[in-house]
């Protein structure tokens, strides 16, 4: 016996050795290198995917556009904390007295990544690869961005006019966007037959150096930048698909920061001792009533249902902490949010009287089952605490789910009473969020309302220049739609992303974008 | 021989058809229409329209598989609707990764499923035998994921010795000459790139060989069993050859037989298969952009890959099936009638 156990002990000792040799023959006991500190010149930021492409104008996923803000920049940026537009690639703008021609004046001695000037012929290159005849179906934010651009003039190399065919203030938020808007070589994508989805050349503080396809995309310093250099190196982006995973590596110093994480995992960053960072969302999250629906055509009865919920209660119990309830649909740090906005307040008692006297006893939900960007509980968890709501009222709820593509299939067939969903801002100008309920396409328009004094106030509001009359604008639209109790906002879902205790200087912006110019790792 | 060899090449062709019909139609039926996926939030009817008629999928179904096969025939697998790169370039920047991690963990599951399989059987009804046994049987019973999932719990994020994912650490990735990071290291003389590489290797080889051993385990074990009540094995010891000798050159060798068909097989479905292990350890081979792919109905890749997996799990089927008749003389695929 005492021999068959030595035996054994041996055996063990063989497999092992054989397990690690059969992984890599160079198990000679060194220390990963993994596990070393990290590179003082590399920022390594893990996020779900990879990006779809690098070329901006062919790309619309956040994967994506995180890497297109470190390697490219615009005619114009948004402030570092909100959506406010400033100068970037343009030194300064003209709008001109009809509000139809905006003249930039250019930063003069900017220089792609390549070597080229970057020049008034770019900017008119980038854009009118954008515009018909040259755009194709799939520019996903062509006509998002350039919808209402009529042609491109270059003045002189360092200045550039761009008329529109009608007003449209929400054009300069548009130019300050991380797709189709930034500005790319113009002799790279000559070269690269009018792609540079795998070979991206910007202006941007960092320069492509490679994308392994599965595996990461990794930048370096522009060191000929015109503006502040950034301060690491290196800047790698991985990609590791699965949440706990990328929690994991973070915890194991693997890489420095991670986003897309969710309420699930928050602990797991904290226990590994790495921090978190909450970013308020560019998008909300709402209920919207069929107004085309006999039982919610009348203002009264869309009231008594919106008292019978507690939303602020609500958005605590779905989102524990990581979704802000709404008061407006806009988001507090777009241009036009004002604290002002009163939705139908919670009022049970009164509920009741207004749902008994508009005689609702039944409603007909529909939900989605997955979780989304705005709602990270489901549209499922979400109908059935109101449906639990109105039941404590006397009415009674049926909910239909469904997967998000026929979801999205439902409500365009219009067949409920009350529908979920949510908007994923674009440019961060309020005509982006506000437009929606003046939108002539119900499959934007959930609520299916067609009024004709909201769609005005919206056409002045995008032919009024950005300032305080247009923010006053934009605060009306809210009241106005918020009095008419049209949706019910129900929360903004913050952005939640961690770091490494030595990582700092990164600005993970309300956009989603996140700026890695500035971002360090202590060694 | 020839005419077996001829026959079971012609034989690829119906199964080739067969899987390219098949993964056509389970994509269509199943996935969501992809142009709303690739064409994003800003999507118009028009747009969609343009698209689906720009990628030929406003064609009856059995025009686009004869479009793609034509096309497939030629070598051309089409472009990703997603990256709108080719498939075939797609596919090509992931398949070495599969491969280096297939090739580790076949050589993981023979090693140590040969060696585990032959102590059981050597020593039958021992503790060994229980212990190779109970091994074999975690090995095929434990959930690939679960098990992953496990391995990185505990050596990245308890013991903090191994990385949780990934294929090397990026600064000391060299640069691509075949593709497999272990060897490109070592051409270049970049032994810690070599080095990081295996350590990257160790859990996701584990992970996807564990299976696989225990299949080559009880394969050899009972192998082995039957090999050493023959004849012949007694007839060596009674010479009295040393018992090392009997098994290492008498048993061993003849009882590998059916062992080296299984581990032909084993390799064809870990070059295909490991979906699973990629998705854990972030390992960016075929696997895991399968797994993308059909999340996002990028239909042209996911064709691509099966075809490619097909040819080569028939492939190696075929290689497996011709070793088998080459080693064993006593195998013989003939048309004729024995008699």
């Amino acid at each position: 016996m005492k021999r068959n156990v030595r035996s054994l002990a041996l055996v063990l000792v063989v497999a092992l050795c054989v397990a690690a040799l059969a992984g890599c023959s160079a198990s000679s006991g060194t220390k990963p290198t993994a596990s070393a500190p990290t590179f003082k010149d590399t920022f390594t930021y893990a996020q779900g995917a990879d990006p779809r492409g690098l070329d901006p104008a062919l790309v619309d996923d956040g994967e994506s556009s995180k890497i297109i803000v470190n390697i490219y920049e615009g005619l114009l940026k948004y402030a570092p904390d909100s959506t406010k537009v400033e100068p970037a690639l343009a030194e300064s703008w003209t709008i001109s007295d009809d509000g139809l021609s905006y003249t930039f004046k250019l930063k003069q001695g900017v220089k792609f990544h390549d070597g080229t000037d970057f020049n008034a012929d770019a900017v008119k290159f980038n854009i009118d690869r954008q515009l018909p005849p040259k755009v194709t179906a799939d520019m996903g934010y062509a006509g998002f961005v350039f919808g209402s651009v009529k042609d491109v003039v270059v003045v002189d190399p360092s200045t550039v006019t761009i008329n529109l065919n009608q007003k449209n203030t929400a054009f300069l938020a548009n130019l300050a966007m991380s797709l189709a808007a930034p500005m790319v070589s113009p002799k790279a994508l000559t070269d690269g037959n009018n792609s540079v989805m795998e070979a991206p050349v910007g202006t941007g503080p960092y320069k492509f150096v490679k994308w392994s396809k599965g595996e990461n995309v990794v930048l370096v310093r522009n060191d000929d930048y015109w503006g502040e250099k950034a301060k690491t190196k290196n800047v790698v982006f991985r990609f590791i698909s699965d949440n706990s995973a990328r929690v994991l590596a973070l915890n194991n110093g693997e890489v420095d920061m991670i986003d897309g994480i969710d309420a699930t995992v928050v602990d797991k960053v904290t226990q590994g001792g790495d921090k978190l960072f909450e970013a308020p969302g560019m998008n909300v999250n709402y209920m919207a009533y069929n107004t085309t629906t006999a039982m919610f055509k009348d203002v009264a009865a869309r009231k008594a249902v919106s008292q019978a919920i507690n939303v602020d209660e609500l958005v605590k119990s779905l989102y524990q902490g990581y979704s802000e309830k709404a008061t407006t649909i806009l988001p507090t740090f777009v241009p036009g949010y004002s604290a002002d906005v009163q939705q139908v307040g919670y009022d049970e008692a009164a509920a009741k009287a207004g749902l008994a006297a508009a005689g609702i006893k039944k409603i007909h939900m529909i939900a989605y089952t997955n979780p989304r960007p705005y709602n990270a509980a489901t549209g499922v968890a979400l109908a059935t605490a109101i449906q639990g709501y109105l039941q404590k009222v006397g009415v009674e709820c049926t909910i239909d789910t469904f997967d998000w593509t026929t979801y999205k299939a439902k409500v365009k067939e219009g067949n409920y009473d009350i529908a979920f969903y949510g908007w994923i801002g674009d440019n961060g100008d309020p005509d982006n969020f506000l437009n929606l309920l003046a939108d002539k396409d119900p499959s934007m328009n959930i609520a299916r309302w067609q009024d004709p004094v909201y769609i005005d106030m919206i056409k002045k509001g995008l032919q009024t220049a950005n300032g305080p009359e247009r923010d006053a604008q934009y605060a009306a639209m809210e009241k106005y739609v918020a009095e008419r109790a049209i949706w019910l906002p129900i929360s903004h879902a913050k952005t939640l992303a961690a770091y490494g205790p030595k990582a700092s200087g990164f600005n993970y912006h309300v956009t989603g974008n996140v700026f890695l110019s500035k971002a360090v790792v202590g060694q | 021989m020839l005419k077996y060899v001829i026959k079971r090449v012609l034989m690829v062709i119906p199964v080739m058809i067969g899987v390219s019909i098949i993964v056509f139609s389970l994509m269509r039926v199943f996935s969501p229409d992809p142009a709303p996926i690739v064409l994003g939030q800003h999507a118009t009817q028009e747009s969609i329209t343009t698209w689906r008629h720009a990628n030929g999928l406003d064609a009856p179904v059995i025009n686009q598989y004869f479009t793609y096969i034509s096309h497939a025939l030629k070598g051309d697998l089409g472009t990703s609707y997603y990256t709108k790169s080719s498939v075939a370039r797609e596919i090509g920047a992931r398949f070495p990764a599969t491969i280096e991690l297939a090739v580790a963990a076949i050589l993981f599951a023979t090693v140590l499923g040969v060696l585990l399989g032959v102590m059981a059987a050597v020593k039958k009804n021992s503790i060994f035998d229980a212990a190779g046994s109970l091994f074999a049987l975690i090995g095929v019973s434990i959930p690939i994921f679960w098990l992953g999932i496990m391995l990185i719990m505990l050596f990245a994020g308890f013991l903090h010795i191994l990385p949780s994912g990934g294929r090397i650490n990026v600064m000391l990735e060299p640069a691509h000459v075949t593709g497999f990071y272990m060897i490109d290291a070592a051409i270049q003389g970049n032994w810690d790139g070599f080095k990081d590489a295996g350590w990257h290797l160790i859990l996701p080889a584990l992970t996807l060989g564990m299976y696989s051993m225990a299949i080559i385990t009880r394969m050899t074990r009972s192998s082995m069993l039957d090999t050493l009540g023959q004849d012949y094995i007694r007839t060596a010891r009674a010479k009295g050859i040393s018992e090392t000798k009997v098994i290492g050159k008498h048993a061993l060798r003849n009882s590998l037989i059916p062992v080296t068909t299984v581990i032909g097989l084993q390799f064809g479905a870990l070059l295909g298969g490991a979906l699973l292990t990629e998705s854990v350890f972030s390992w960016p081979g075929i696997g895991k952009y399968t797994v993308d792919s059909i999340l996002k109905s990028d239909f042209p890749v996911v064709q691509g890959i099966v075809l490619l997996v097909a040819v080569i799990f028939v492939t190696i089927n075929l290689i497996a099936d011709l070793g088998y008749a080459f080693l064993d003389p006593r195998i013989k695929y003939s048309s004729k009638k024995e008699g």
